[in-house]
């Protein structure tokens, strides 16, 4: 992990509270909160000099959708990157969803330690604890075909679809487990999950959901020769 | 959270055997039958895991000095990998080389590791486990069976179940209690190890679903064992358990059960030409989940590598991994169903009708899917 996240992180937090964003959803002006962006450089974040690696620009992507801020920031990134931004942008999308899916997780964790009901935390329960096992899972998967993708150079045509197919195809299940544990909290405005469930639905569409992008990786396997395991040692890992 | 599964490589040194297992195992898989080679796990050929043993690929986790390669996990994963993706029949050395030879390794005499470990390495001693009974399957602490101290020994009595491969290897390692009672739980449990031709054994074969007969119950009846058949220290057998599954949850087999059915349909779809936009969405789809399990999978052989016992982690992936298991001939078949005018070969359709029979098993052996999720919701402090 780079040297930049922390102070990347601390800089979201001052800029963009949960407070601020559903501002800045509502409609807000934030081109004071962007100019600070500006003054930290880390819009230079993928720029050709003193560019970080996209494996470490991704971490900073996470710490984006961890916090619900502006994608805007990461698609600037991007837009200075002199690279092919087509390749990148399903790859903040899937970062965005991963960091989200952290936020929705540890937030269902602390809940169902914390909300009592028959007597006992919820988390208590069988019934709940394997809804969120299985939530973890799909955390997990998201970011590890993330990390996957964004390790080595700049993200190749079947890495980015990789880290897109599988973060769309678990980002409504893990909202959705988010939801079912949290109960009727969940759902009312004022509570902050929805901040973060209703982007992973937003973010799992923007540019093509799971079908729209399996079926460029799925083009690529027919169209190929090999064994599935050899294809995938040769493209994505 | 779960941050300790890190993208992992796998070293160049352990990487480059796959030319020699790929090798081995096709000369295995030839001309046999898809729906034998989805048997994988359960395909018993003693001559091939001895071959394994000469080429050096059994025991690559364990020290040169008892016949291992002195590898890593990693090197292990590269075999496993290229084995299972070939469907070659590894059931005779299965148990043994995953599980076994770690558990004698960790916990075993310095007699015992001489004794076991370099055969074990040559694929001439094979191994079975011996954990679930009538009344203990999830519940392992349940165990009745019981071994008693004599002047000379052990005396064995009690039953197992559901032990594969029983009716054809060397040694069962049995969990059994050697003091107290059920009522004890994990206290008074013990591991021995059982030669599974002295008198007083005597094993049935059970035929499973698809008509074959892996599985076994095993009957002890006063079956006296030797002192050194303890393997580990008396009364500490659940720890040791708890540490031979984390072994067995941990390895690349947890994806790759149906695969050979994955690249048999590919094969076909190529054949066929048919790359429409819905068929390619399924490809990708199933391949895009296939290679994070390969990440979570090798992140996870990272973990035993820096020596660790990743049990949260194993199940994490196991879990994962075995929902793909049963999925992937679940979707296979639908596709080919739906294009019955491609007459698909005979042979993918039998594999497929064997996968769908079997593949609840997936999340069955090894520990249940209800087991597993309640080890990592433990993992993320629910209590």
């Amino acid at each position: 992990m780079s040297e930049y996240l922390a102070p990347f992180e601390a800089m979201l937090d001052t800029l963009f509270p949960p407070g601020r964003v559903r501002a800045i959803d509502a409609g807000a002006d934030w081109s004071d909160e962007r100019a600070e962006v500006e003054k930290s450089g880390f819009l230079e974040a993928l720029a050709s000099e003193d560019g970080l690696p996209i494996g470490d620009v991704v971490t900073l992507w996470r710490a984006l959708g961890y916090r619900a801020a502006p994608l805007a920031i990461g698609e600037t990134m991007i837009d200075r990157s002199e690279q092919d931004a087509d390749l990148a942008k399903p790859l903040l999308l899937a970062a965005a969803i991963s960091g989200a899916a952290d936020r929705v997780l540890s937030m269902t964790v602390d809940h169902a330690n914390q909300r009592v009901q028959f007597g006992k935390p919820i988390g208590r329960q069988q019934a709940v604890q394997q809804q969120l096992a299985v939530m973890a899972e799909y955390v997990v998967a998201v970011r590890m075909s993330l990390d996957l993708a964004s390790s080595g150079d700049w993200p190749t045509a079947e890495k980015a679809a990789l880290a897109k197919v599988v973060a769309a195809i678990y980002a409504p299940q893990i909202a959705n487990a988010a939801h079912a544990v949290h109960g009727a909290i969940g759902i009312s405005a004022d509570y902050d999950l929805q901040l973060y469930t209703r982007r992973l639905h937003t973010w799992r569409l923007e540019g093509g959901g799971e079908t729209a992008w399996a079926r460029k990786l799925g083009g690529s396997i027919l169209s190929a020769s090999d064994s599935s395991l050899d294809w995938m040692r040769r493209l994505l890992f | 959270m779960f941050d300790t599964l890190s993208l992992a490589t796998i070293p160049p040194e352990d990487e480059a055997l796959r030319p020699k297992v790929r090798t081995l195992a096709m000369e295995a898989v030839a001309g046999m039958p898809l729906d034998r080679r989805a048997r994988s796990w359960m395909g018993f050929d003693p001559a091939f895991s001895r071959k394994l043993g000469e080429a050096g690929l059994l025991g690559l986790t364990l020290p040169t000095e008892y016949g291992g390669a002195g590898r890593g996990p990693f090197a292990r994963f590269v075999v496993v990998e290229e084995l299972l993706a070939a469907g070659a029949p590894v059931g005779a050395h299965w148990i043994a080389d995953r599980q076994s030879a770690p558990l004698i390794y960790n916990y075993g005499t310095e007699a015992q590791r001489r004794e076991y470990l370099p055969r074990i390495c040559r694929g001439e001693a094979l191994f079975c486990i011996g954990m679930s009974e009538p009344g203990a399957g999830s519940d392992l602490a349940a165990v009745r069976s019981r071994a008693e101290r004599t002047g000379e020994g052990w005396r064995l009595n009690g039953q197992k179940l559901w032990t594969t491969g029983a009716q054809h290897v060397d040694y069962m390692i049995a969990l059994v209690r050697t003091s107290g009672g059920p009522e004890g739980r994990h206290a008074g449990l013990s591991q021995l190890i059982v030669p599974l031709d002295r008198p007083g054994v005597s094993i049935r074969p059970i035929e499973d679903l698809a008509g074959d007969s892996h599985f076994n119950e095993v009957f002890f009846d006063d079956v006296d064992l030797p002192p050194d058949a303890l393997i580990g220290e008396e009364g500490q057998g659940w720890a040791q358990v708890t540490a031979e599954l984390a072994f067995e949850r941990s390895g690349p087999e947890r994806i790759y059960s149906s695969h050979v059915v994955l690249d048999a349909w590919i094969e076909h779809l190529r054949k066929v030409g048919r790359a429409d936009d819905r068929t390619a969405a399924i490809v990708g789809g199933l391949i895009a989940r296939l290679a994070t399990l390969r990440a979570m999978s090798l992140a996870c052989t990272g973990r035993l590598a820096a020596g660790e016992s990743p049990v949260v982690e194993a199940s994490l992936v196991k879990d994962l991994g075995t929902s793909f298991e049963q999925e992937l001939p679940l979707a296979i078949a639908d596709d080919l169903a739906a294009h019955p005018q491609e007459n698909p070969d005979p042979e993918i359709v039998a594999a497929l009708r064997y996968l769908t029979l079997v593949a609840p098993s997936f999340s069955l052996r090894g520990g249940t899917r209800e087991i597993l999720r309640g080890i990592i919701a433990r993992g993320m402090g629910l209590r």
